[in-house]
């Protein structure tokens, strides 16, 4: 077996594609496919100012390290989630990624702003930590690209992410939440910022092997809250599907970007509203008598009330 | 022959006997080679590759869950 491109030696295949590349033709391979998906969307101006939303995991490092790469001005953006070691190592890798690079970190931090962290909320409120967790993260990074004047936000969603979450909402029909999976994301109201997923041609075999084969430190260990989630069993499966008939989950995803996503979309007939705690973008209320309240402000009051009261004695 | 292979996440060691290809280590592990990455000294190892006794190999898993 040899590269596909230059005949070398290989350290990568990629049964999709029927291919297999070298290091060198890998790393050509990977700026490729990240640089098609930003001019087949229009993800990226060359002037913007780029948030690129980072875990320490190697998604979005590898979204980040590429985006440096290829010249734009990329901030990361790290949320503390308070999950103990975990959470501090995630933070640790972030800051070193940025400080190698000279690049810059912005660090929020959930507890310190919202008052609850993710190991805190879990199953509180009628959300497991996962729903909590995507929910509050959402809503910090649209809320810091808007607080810094950033352009755009920039998330490490792969094939494989984007595959497995079409095919729960599949499962379930839910026509409203495919309307709107989508690599691009407009900011089709003031209060919302633009969001791209740059990596969803890539397979996260792929962002790994790009992170080890660019001595990218990342976080290994996976979220010790996540164990078993509904996605890694949807990925499990897709894969078990992928080993027998490779680009079975290309084909899932591209095939509804390219044909049935725009359907849906013209269908999602959502009325969105300010939200009357935060001002941020929601769904209208069906009532129009009711007051519009997001689902990360109906979340974190049920939150909130549910922790224990800790007094703060001055001085 | 033998192979020692660390296996993460989560993190642990194993020994296999008398596996010549990384396809081969695989199999006996009963992994997919569709969601693991194989490590020896710092590169990537693709499932034809020969192994050596002694070697010692990371077999990566590069599946993550999410929200």
């Amino acid at each position: 077996m040899r590269c596909k491109r230059c005949r070398g030696a290989v350290v990568i295949e990629v049964r999709r594609h029927n291919a297999a590349f070298c290091r060198d033709c890998f790393f050509h391979y990977v700026g490729q496919q990240v640089t098609r998906a930003i001019a087949k969307h229009r993800m990226l101006e060359p002037a913007d100012r780029v948030l690129v939303a980072v875990s320490g995991g190697k998604d979005s490092l590898a979204l980040w390290d590429l985006l440096l790469e290829l010249g734009y001005q990329a901030d990361g953006l790290y949320l503390s989630l308070g999950i103990g070691a975990y959470s501090e190592r995630s933070k640790r890798v972030c800051e070193e990624f940025a400080a190698a690079r000279g690049a810059t970190l912005v660090a929020r931090d959930l507890a310190g702003e919202h008052g609850y962290t993710i190991p805190e909320a879990a199953g509180k409120g009628g959300r497991s930590s996962c729903g909590v967790c995507g929910l509050s993260k959402r809503y910090v990074f649209n809320r810091a690209a808007l607080d810094g004047g950033y352009d755009v936000v920039a998330t490490g969603h792969n094939l494989d992410d984007e595959a497995a979450v079409l095919f729960a909402n599949t499962l379930r029909w839910d026509t409203a939440a495919m309307a709107r999976q989508f690599p691009v994301l407009e900011a089709t109201r003031p209060g919302l910022v633009k969001k791209v997923k740059p990596l969803y041609r890539l397979a996260e075999r792929e962002t790994a092997a790009y992170c080890i084969l660019k001595g990218i430190d990342y976080v290994v260990e996976e979220c010790p809250l996540v164990g078993g989630n509904t996605q890694m069993r949807h990925k499990e499966t897709l894969n078990r599907m992928e080993e027998e008939s490779p680009g079975t989950k290309h084909s899932f995803l591209f095939g509804y970007l390219e044909r049935a996503a725009e359907l849906l979309r013209v269908a999602d007939v959502a009325e969105l509203a300010e939200c009357s705690r935060c001002g941020m973008t929601t769904q209208a209320p069906d009532d129009p008598a009711e007051a519009p309240v997001c689902a990360f402000c109906r979340s974190k009051a049920r939150l909130v009330k549910s922790l224990p009261v800790v007094e703060v004695t001055a001085g | 022959m033998l192979v020692t292979a660390r296996l993460r996440p989560p993190d642990r060691t194993v020994e296999v006997a008398d596996v010549r290809r990384v396809a081969d280590l695989l199999g006996r592990l009963d992994v997919l080679p569709g969601a693991v990455l194989v490590i020896r000294d710092g590169t990537l190892l693709t499932s034809q590759d020969e192994l050596r006794d002694g070697d010692q190999v990371e077999v990566r898993f590069a599946i993550s869950g999410g929200a």
